[in-house]
């Protein structure tokens, strides 16, 4: 057996040894931590336990990972069935297993190799199955789109709370910095279009009278602006005129140098 | 003469003084202020009071009154939005000194009058003249006897037509006005007032304004 190695054999006994040797790693961590949780709990921090924990986690899938590789041969096509049982204490055994299994007996055999779950496991995965399988595909999709739903729901929700705050939080920092809500020239423009009218200065810019003279001195300008009145109230024209006549030679009689 | 005419029905008006603080709001801020005016103000639950107002300013001016500085104005207002409504007059005085800073607000005599549609021609007639108009849009608020106005000032492309094609705002922000109108001597609304107005303070400034140097 050992001289004429097929190809197949060979590639085999390398994967195995690859096996082995990365179940050992997994067992050495594993046996580590739990020499710590037993003897050092004290100083376990959580971090720490995530870490032992994450190592274990990525061994675990290297070795899937290994397992799913080209390389490895089907090992399902392997056959391993127990040619002698004995109820003596086989030294060979117990040093390979490092003294956890001291005899290869009718006892210990059912354990270790088997390859369906016990019975009792089997007959629970039995029931489930049935009871799935007695549900109909429509009512199966229902209870997903439901199931999914209701997910997408509490998802939305806890998203929306937690961008609401955010936003508020945001609101807070932005009120924080105090933005300016008003503008000191803005209140002085439109208190002065109320109170003094000061809206027709703006809105005539093309009278050179009106942009002229100081605020003191407008009884010129008031005469200026009459016959734009006066078309304004087109209705009682006729004593209009009159009242605005007089008014006019007042404000002439006051100031007749700011005639032209 | 026109003094004398009116005189009589001004003596059956008992004398008002309007105790006034003012500022301005960003139009992008209006809404924040509204929502705390709300807040703070009567009737919250209610929806907001809305205004709509044409304002045109009359003046006038006699030989007696040439000498000064400030004309003689009457405040004519007409509610857009309520057609049926009164007219309004409104004479407002010069901002009264005498008791310096020591006020919190602006205090000004202040008569108000319901009136009838024609009183633009009756000013017109008796001699006044139209110094300038504007409209005044925006939401009112009440606290107990203040009143809390945010407007929007619109100016008048062609004086007296108050199309919207002819209104223009002006600048970018709304007037706030905080004030109340009382009877002659309650200095106390004064303090009322300011605090009301701190409560609103990083919001909005309301301040004493000085319109003298406007």
């Amino acid at each position: 057996m050992q001289a004429p190695q097929s190809k197949e054999e060979k590639q085999l006994e390398v994967s195995l040894d690859d096996l082995i040797y990365r179940v050992r790693e997994i067992k050495q961590s594993i046996a580590g931590f739990i020499y710590k949780l037993e003897n050092d709990y004290q100083n376990i921090s959580w971090p720490n336990m995530m870490e032992h924990f994450g190592v274990l986690s990525s061994q675990l899938n290297s070795l899937k990972r290994l397992l799913k590789t080209s390389k490895m041969p089907l090992l399902r096509n392997y056959v391993l069935f127990p040619i002698l049982l004995s109820p003596e204490r086989d030294l060979h055994l117990e040093k390979l297993t490092e003294g956890r299994v001291l005899v290869f007996s009718h006892e210990v055999v059912p354990d270790y190799l088997r390859t369906k779950p016990e019975p009792e496991v089997e007959e629970r995965v039995q029931a489930l199955s049935v009871k799935a399988s007695s549900i109909t595909p429509e009512a199966t999709q229902k209870q997903l789109t439901m199931l999914n739903k209701i997910t997408a729901n509490l998802v939305d929700t806890i998203s929306a709370l937690s961008s609401a705050s955010e936003e508020r939080d945001k609101d807070l920092n932005a009120k924080n910095i105090l933005p300016q809500t008003y503008n000191t020239q803005e209140t002085n423009l439109l208190i002065g279009a109320i109170t003094k009218g000061h809206i027709s200065l703006q809105s005539e810019p093309q009278n050179p009278m009106v942009a002229g003279p100081p605020m003191g001195q407008m009884q010129p300008q008031m005469q200026q602006q009459h016959p734009q009145k006066l078309q304004m109230h087109g209705g009682g024209m006729g004593r209009m005129q009159s009242s605005i006549k007089t008014n006019i030679k007042a404000a002439a009689s006051s100031h007749p140098y700011q005639r032209p | 003469m026109e003094g004398s005419s009116l005189a009589p029905s001004l003596k059956n008006i008992a004398p008002q003084q309007e105790y006034l603080l003012q500022g301005s709001i960003l139009d992008a801020h209006r809404d924040t202020l509204l929502h705390r005016l709300r807040g703070l103000c009567d009737n919250a639950e209610s929806s907001f009071e809305m205004f709509n107002d044409y304002e045109a300013v009359y003046t006038l001016r006699n030989s007696s009154t040439t000498q000064q500085n400030d004309p003689f104005l009457f405040r004519v207002r007409r509610a857009l939005d309520h057609p049926d409504a009164a007219d309004h007059i409104r004479y407002l005085g010069n901002a009264e000194i005498g008791l310096g800073d020591r006020r919190p607000t602006l205090v000004r005599a202040c008569l108000d009058v319901a009136c009838s549609k024609n009183v633009r021609e009756f000013l017109t007639e008796m001699g006044f003249r139209m110094d300038h108009d504007y409209v005044a849009r925006g939401v009112f608020f009440h606290k107990g006897r203040m009143k809390v106005m945010v407007y929007k000032i619109y100016k008048l492309i062609q004086p007296g037509i108050t199309d919207a094609k002819n209104l223009e705002q002006l600048g970018n922000s709304h007037v706030v006005e905080l004030s109340v109108v009382a009877p002659l001597g309650q200095e106390q609304i004064g303090e009322d007032m300011k605090n009301f107005a701190d409560q609103l303070k990083p919001l909005v400034l309301l301040e004493k304004l000085d319109h003298k140097n406007l």
